[in-house]
This record gives structure tokens, sequence and C-alpha cells, in this order.
């Protein structure tokens, strides 16, 4: 499903060129849940940008759903994202809108037909046990249920690869543990999972496969 | 979708405020002045036509021919090329053409001894004939007569209203332009707004593979909103002010044009204003920058 060669990352800081990722290579089969663990600045988020092609590598192949994606255009790249559900550590809801209104809206830019949108979005909040905070506004929710509605809102579309990118970073314990119960579910619904997170005790306590990252390299690939 | 999409735009409008107001009045304004000086246009237009139409150039005759010699003198004018047509006005016909018009003072003319008034040729010129250098070559041909005495008339004074109708509706077009120009960048700068306020909305759609169109059209619709709504109020604006000041200044215009009404603008004039401002609209939409990052 996820393939990467060789792939670099260097980035351009005035005159100073900046490596984010050196060399990474790995493959990710359909239905893991793989853990990309290591501290801040040591690529993880990069390497995530590479996968929904916020940028392209500046060295190598990554190969997404069998696609190089290094090398797609603007609306190949947006039929690729439409296939990857993303989430961040910061919930980027939509302030203004109810959780209902927020899920339901990535389905309405997509044309989804009206009659299918209240169902899905319930199945998706049901999911993620938000249902009976449907009608909230997102300054009314802890930021354990933000989290939770932003992963409503990126598999409402069923996408057959989640992308989470620090989903508990400013969470307490008890929040974090409800949101890896969440991305649990969604994984042994079928979706493979690739999880983003700086908190090593995370990655050791979730036992899945783990990729540690440090200075953009992958310096461990262990479970 | 289009449901969403216009949902989305008129959500956009409101957070625009105060500069999308500024950009619908703008609009307003430039709709307003440009439908005023085509108004205006149009009804000089219409009486240069009128005028065009009734332009006749008499050709005076040496003395008063024969009866014998009428059609033959009459064929050769319309020879003439430029000649719609020739009608023969006798020195009896010209004086009781002038007293109809003296009217009640027609006693004047009774008391000369003998009827001063020369016979002549009506001619109106036709259509090739109706500007000032063919209608110069008209009158030439027309003295080479050997009946001729002289040739009276021609369309220099139609075509010099006609030139304030060019010049007007020029004058209408450059204040409509400059107008057209600065509600383009005020619907450009609202819509600027709109953009950097619904930047969470363009990331989420972005991330989730919105195709490109479904992002900008908001933008345009709301741009286009915009544009509709100025048009309307021009247009409204336009159609008072006419019910107002059309019924004062008529008289003026039937003495002057000889025009009896002053016509407003066609339904075809109405819609071509309308699209105006929905393009201007549009175009100040989809000329918004920052709607385009990765």
């Amino acid at each position: 499903m996820i393939e990467l060669h060789r792939v670099s990352k260097v980035y351009a800081v005035g005159p100073v060129k900046v490596p984010a990722l050196c060399d990474v290579s790995f493959r990710i089969d359909k239905g893991e849940f793989v853990v990309l663990a290591g501290p801040s600045g040591a690529g993880k988020t990069t390497l995530l940008r590479l996968l929904y092609r916020a940028e392209p590598p500046s060295d190598g192949e990554v190969e997404v759903f069998g696609q190089d994606v290094g090398t797609l255009r603007r609306a190949q790249v947006a039929a690729l994202r439409r296939s990857i559900g993303v989430v961040f550590q910061d919930a980027k809801l939509l302030p203004v809108r109810t959780v209902y209104e927020n899920v339901a809206f990535v389905l309405r830019v997509l044309g989804t037909p009206r009659r299918d949108i209240t169902a899905r979005v319930f199945d998706a909040l049901r999911v993620v046990g938000l249902s009976s905070r449907a009608q909230a506004y997102p300054a009314q929710l802890s930021q354990g249920e933000a989290q939770r509605a932003a992963l409503a809102r990126a598999i409402v579309r069923k996408p057959p690869l989640l992308l989470a990118d620090e989903p508990t970073g400013s969470l307490d314990d008890a929040m974090a543990a409800e949101v890896f119960e969440v991305l649990r579910d969604i994984w042994t619904g079928g979706t493979t999972v690739v999880l983003a997170t700086h908190q090593r005790r995370v990655a050791v306590a979730l036992r899945r496969r783990t990729l540690a990252l440090e200075a953009g390299r992958v310096v461990k690939d262990e479970g | 979708m289009f449901g969403f999409l216009m949902g989305e735009a008129l959500r956009d409008l409101r957070r625009a405020g105060r500069v999308a107001v500024s950009a619908i009045l703008l609009v307003t304004l430039s709709l307003a002045a440009l439908g005023g000086f085509w108004l205006v246009s149009a009804n000089l237009d219409r009486a240069v036509g009128r005028w065009r139409d009734r332009v006749r150039i008499i050709v005076y005759l040496k003395r008063e021919p024969a009866e014998a010699d009428l059609p033959q003198l009459l064929e050769r004018v319309h020879a003439v090329p430029g000649v719609a047509s020739a009608v023969y006005v006798s020195r009896a016909d010209a004086l009781r053409a002038l007293k109809q018009v003296l009217g009640k003072d027609a006693a004047v003319v009774d008391s000369l001894p003998t009827n001063p008034l020369p016979s002549s040729v009506e001619v109106t010129p036709a259509a090739t004939a109706a500007t000032p250098s063919a209608a110069h070559q008209l009158v030439e041909r027309l003295e080479a007569l050997p009946e001729v005495e002289e040739v009276a008339g021609g369309v220099d004074w139609v075509e010099r209203l006609s030139q304030w109708q060019r010049l007007l509706t020029t004058i209408g077009l450059g204040v409509g332009a400059v107008l057209a120009l600065a509600a383009i960048l005020t619907v450009t700068t609202a819509t600027t707004l709109v953009v950097h306020a619904r930047r969470r909305e363009t990331e989420i759609m972005r991330l989730v593979g919105a195709p490109e169109l479904t992002i900008r059209l908001p933008l345009l619709l709301q741009g286009m909103l915009q544009g509709l709504a100025g048009a309307v109020l021009a247009l409204a604006a336009l159609s008072a002010m006419y019910s107002v000041v059309a019924p004062r200044i008529e008289p003026l215009v039937s003495l002057t044009l000889g025009l009896p009404r002053l016509a407003f603008l066609t339904p075809l004039n109405l819609l071509a204003l309308t699209l105006a401002g929905a393009l201007l609209g549009a175009l100040g939409g989809w000329l918004a920058r920052g709607g385009r990052e990765a």
C-alpha cells in the first residue's frame, strides 16, 4: 500500500539547506497499524506530508496505492487524497459549524448525495463515540472530543488509509487513551493506520509495528 | 452540490461585511453611469435616425418647367447617384406651403404683387448619401444639371448631432470602464478577505481532495452575487431616475431634438447591464489572491 525507496527531503531556508528526511526506505502493507515514533524534529510530520502529497520528495520515490505521488498532477493529488484520511494534533475543526456540520462538510464538498449524508455522518460519529455531541460547537468540546470529531471527519468517507499526526500530542493520558481506542477500532474495521507520535510509551503500549525516526532516518523497524 | 456551494458563497458574503457592501455600491455606481450614458446616447441615436430620415435636399430650378418636360426632368434627377426619391414642387405649391407655415400671418403673402418663390425638386437622399462627404457629392452632381439654379440642404448638422452622440457614448464607456475597474478591485479585495476568513475551509477541502473548481466556485459565486446585487440596484436607480426626470424634460427634448418621448433602455440593454454586473463580480472573485496554495 505504501512504499518508500531511498526518500530524502531537504528544505531550503534561504541559502541554508535543512535535511528533514535522509534516505528513508520502508513498506507498509494494507491493513497494518504502524507507529512512526521519534522526538520532535525527527521527520515524522514531513514523512506524513509526503504520503498525502502536501509536498514532493527531494529525492527518491514515494509510492501510495501503487502511484508515485511525487509525479502526480493537481487533479491526481486531489484524487489520491480522497482515499486518505488525515488528522493532526490541532483538530482543525471549523469553529462556526457544529460537530455534525464539520463532518458533513467533507461529504458535501465531495458531492455526496444529500440523502446519504446524515446516515454516514452518524455512522462516523458512532465509531468515535460522539453521537450525542453532534449539535455541539467545537468551543463546547473537550480537547479529546475535538480530536475524536476530527477523526470522525477523517473516516466519514471510509478511506482505506488513515494518517494521524500526533493526534494525542496535546491531550492528557485519559483523553489520549480514548483516542487510541478509537484509532484501534478504526484499524480493526479494515483501515490501514499510520500514527506519528513523539510519546515513546504510547508506541510501546500500542504494541504495533514501530518505525523509529531520528534526525530524518529510520533507525529501527520493529514489531 | 450547487445549493451547498451557493450556501457557502452567501456565508462568505456575510463574512466580507462592509467591504462587500462597498463593492456592491461601486458596481452600482459603474453600471448606473454606464446605463445613464447608454440611455442618453440611445435617445440621441433615435433623434439622429429620425432626422436622417427627414433630410431633404432642395433643388431650385432656373424656371418653371413645362408640364410636358416634367417627367423627363424628374427622371434625370432620379438617375443621379445618391437620390432615393424626387418630388416636384411648383411655385404655386411652394406658396401654398409658405402660407401654411405662416398660419394666421398668411395674409402677408397675398399682398405680394407676384409669387416670388421658385419651383423646385425636393430630393430625399439615399441611405448611401447620408454621410457629409456623400451628401456633398450629391449636391455637386445636382448642381451640374442645366436646369438647376441653386441646391440647398445637406446632412452636416445631423452628422454633428451624430458626432455628439458618439462622443457621449465614448465618455459613457470611459467613465463606466474606470468605475468598473474600481468595482473589480473592490470585489477582489472583498474576496481576498473572504479567502483569508475561509482558509480553514479551504485547507480542509484540499486535504480531503475536493476538486479545484469546488474550492474556487464559492469565491466566484460570492463575487458574482456582489455584481448581481450591484446591477439590480443600478437598474432600480436608473428606472427611478427615468420616471422622475423623463416627464420633466420631454417637452424640451421634443422641441430641440424632435423626439416626442424619451425611451428607457430595452429589455436586452437591461439584460446586458445585469450580465455585465455579474461578470464584473465574477472577475473580481476569480482574481482574488490566495486561493491557490498547495
